[in-house]
């Protein structure tokens, strides 16, 4: 079984897009950023879902979604990038390594993928380009486009 | 011969300022025993009367600052640390170490997240003693000045109105003199019920002395040419306590 959560910043505002690009885009433009897990799983979900939010989720601070679809709205486009399988998440691995650690956690975790969804407000489509070309690593990452509608 | 108290320095993968803490801790009188939480057991803690939680990047601040320091401490020791406190125990936590003590829940509810500037900030500011009755701050002035060195040290609530009771109540124990990284009522460090647990952004192990001042003519104000910089008065407020509480 596959289950998509992403977890957003409560109090983290949208900020000037110019400050991740070598070159400023213009004025506007802002981002926020989200981070999106997709567990591949067996056994009880009931279990996977307390995993979950005991281990990535903050109640105070952070705002928490389930499923597959966007957690934040009204986006021009989403930069959507991770770790190249195969390539060394260390994130990832704290996280399994802790998971290995309990006893009887109720559910077996088969993979974990992470992956940072960068949302872009007030820009045209075209403007994708400039992020992949600044933000992602080519060596290490991959990454999608999500256009907004 | 007086025996002097013990504290033992946790120390998690990232931890990198425990040695000018254990220093700071030896200063001022207190044997300490830097223990890796891979090898803290619940007798480890046996006879010891603080526990400091030190600053750094725990598991490089993966998911969140903190977060997997206490997943960790809990799966090792369970409810170790709070039966620590509850016994008499004293708890200090610096910067990450003050990360982790909100995630374990042994501070009032609250998280740190990232500065309102958005980038790392490393810098001196001025801050208010609010509670000088504290064991961790009694040496202290009402203000002083102490270095900050963070990217997630944006203290907040749930609502703003519970940050603002943590003022009146007196469980934010130091704030910001201005507005430095966002903290709902520019909270610099909580405090427990107890007075017992103590957390704080800012790094008094870094201004131990006179000339780690960026201003070489600065002085404490004490008489007798004092050498000490803020940070040693919290730490020696926090050793006077220790040694006169009986164990």
């Amino acid at each position: 079984m596959r289950e998509f959560f992403e977890i957003s910043d409560r109090f983290i505002e949208a900020a000037d897009a110019n400050e991740l690009l070598y070159e400023p885009l213009g004025s506007g433009v802002t981002t926020r950023r989200t981070r999106r897990y997709e567990v591949e799983f067996e056994g009880g979900k009931t279990a996977l879902d307390a995993f979950i939010r005991k281990t990535l989720f903050d109640e105070i601070s952070q705002d928490f979604s389930e499923g597959d679809e966007a957690a934040l709205e009204g986006f021009s486009f989403v930069v959507e990038y991770g770790m190249k399988p195969g390539a060394l998440d260390l994130e990832k691995e704290a996280i399994l390594t802790y998971y290995r650690g309990i006893t009887d956690p109720g559910f077996e975790l088969k993979d974990l993928k992470i992956r940072q969804r960068l949302y872009v407000f007030d820009a045209e489509a075209k403007d994708s380009d400039r992020f992949i070309r600044d933000i992602c690593n080519g060596a290490i990452h991959n990454w999608n486009v999500i256009q907004g509608s | 011969m007086e025996e002097r108290p013990c504290a033992v320095l946790l120390k998690f993968p990232g931890t990198n300022c425990d040695g000018e803490t254990a220093r700071a801790l030896e200063t001022v009188g207190f044997v300490t025993e830097v223990v890796q939480i891979s090898e803290l057991t619940p007798e480890k803690l046996v006879g010891v009367r603080l526990v400091v939680l030190s600053g750094g990047f725990s598991y490089g601040d993966y998911v969140m600052a903190g977060r997997l320091a206490r997943l960790v401490t809990e799966q090792k020791v369970g409810e170790t640390l709070k039966e620590f406190r509850d016994n008499g125990g004293y708890l200090l936590g610096i910067c990450n170490g003050f990360q982790i003590l909100t995630q374990l829940d042994l501070l009032p509810a609250g998280s740190l997240v990232e500065n309102t500037s958005g980038r790392f900030q490393c810098q001196w500011v001025t801050l208010k003693n609010r509670a000088p009755q504290s064991p961790f701050l009694s040496q202290l002035p009402e203000s002083f000045e102490f270095p900050i060195a963070h990217a997630e040290g944006r203290l907040v609530t749930r609502e703003a109105g519970e940050a603002a009771g943590y003022v009146a109540s007196g469980a934010a124990a130091l704030t910001y003199a201005t507005d430095v990284n966002g903290s709902f009522e520019q909270i610099a460090g909580l405090q427990d019920e107890t007075g017992r647990v103590f957390g704080l952004m800012p790094h008094p192990e870094r201004f131990l002395r006179q000339e780690d001042h960026y201003d070489p003519d600065w002085s404490s104000g004490k008489d007798g040419g004092e050498t000490h910089g803020s940070g040693y008065y919290l730490f020696r407020s926090l050793y006077d306590s220790v040694t006169s509480t009986s164990e």
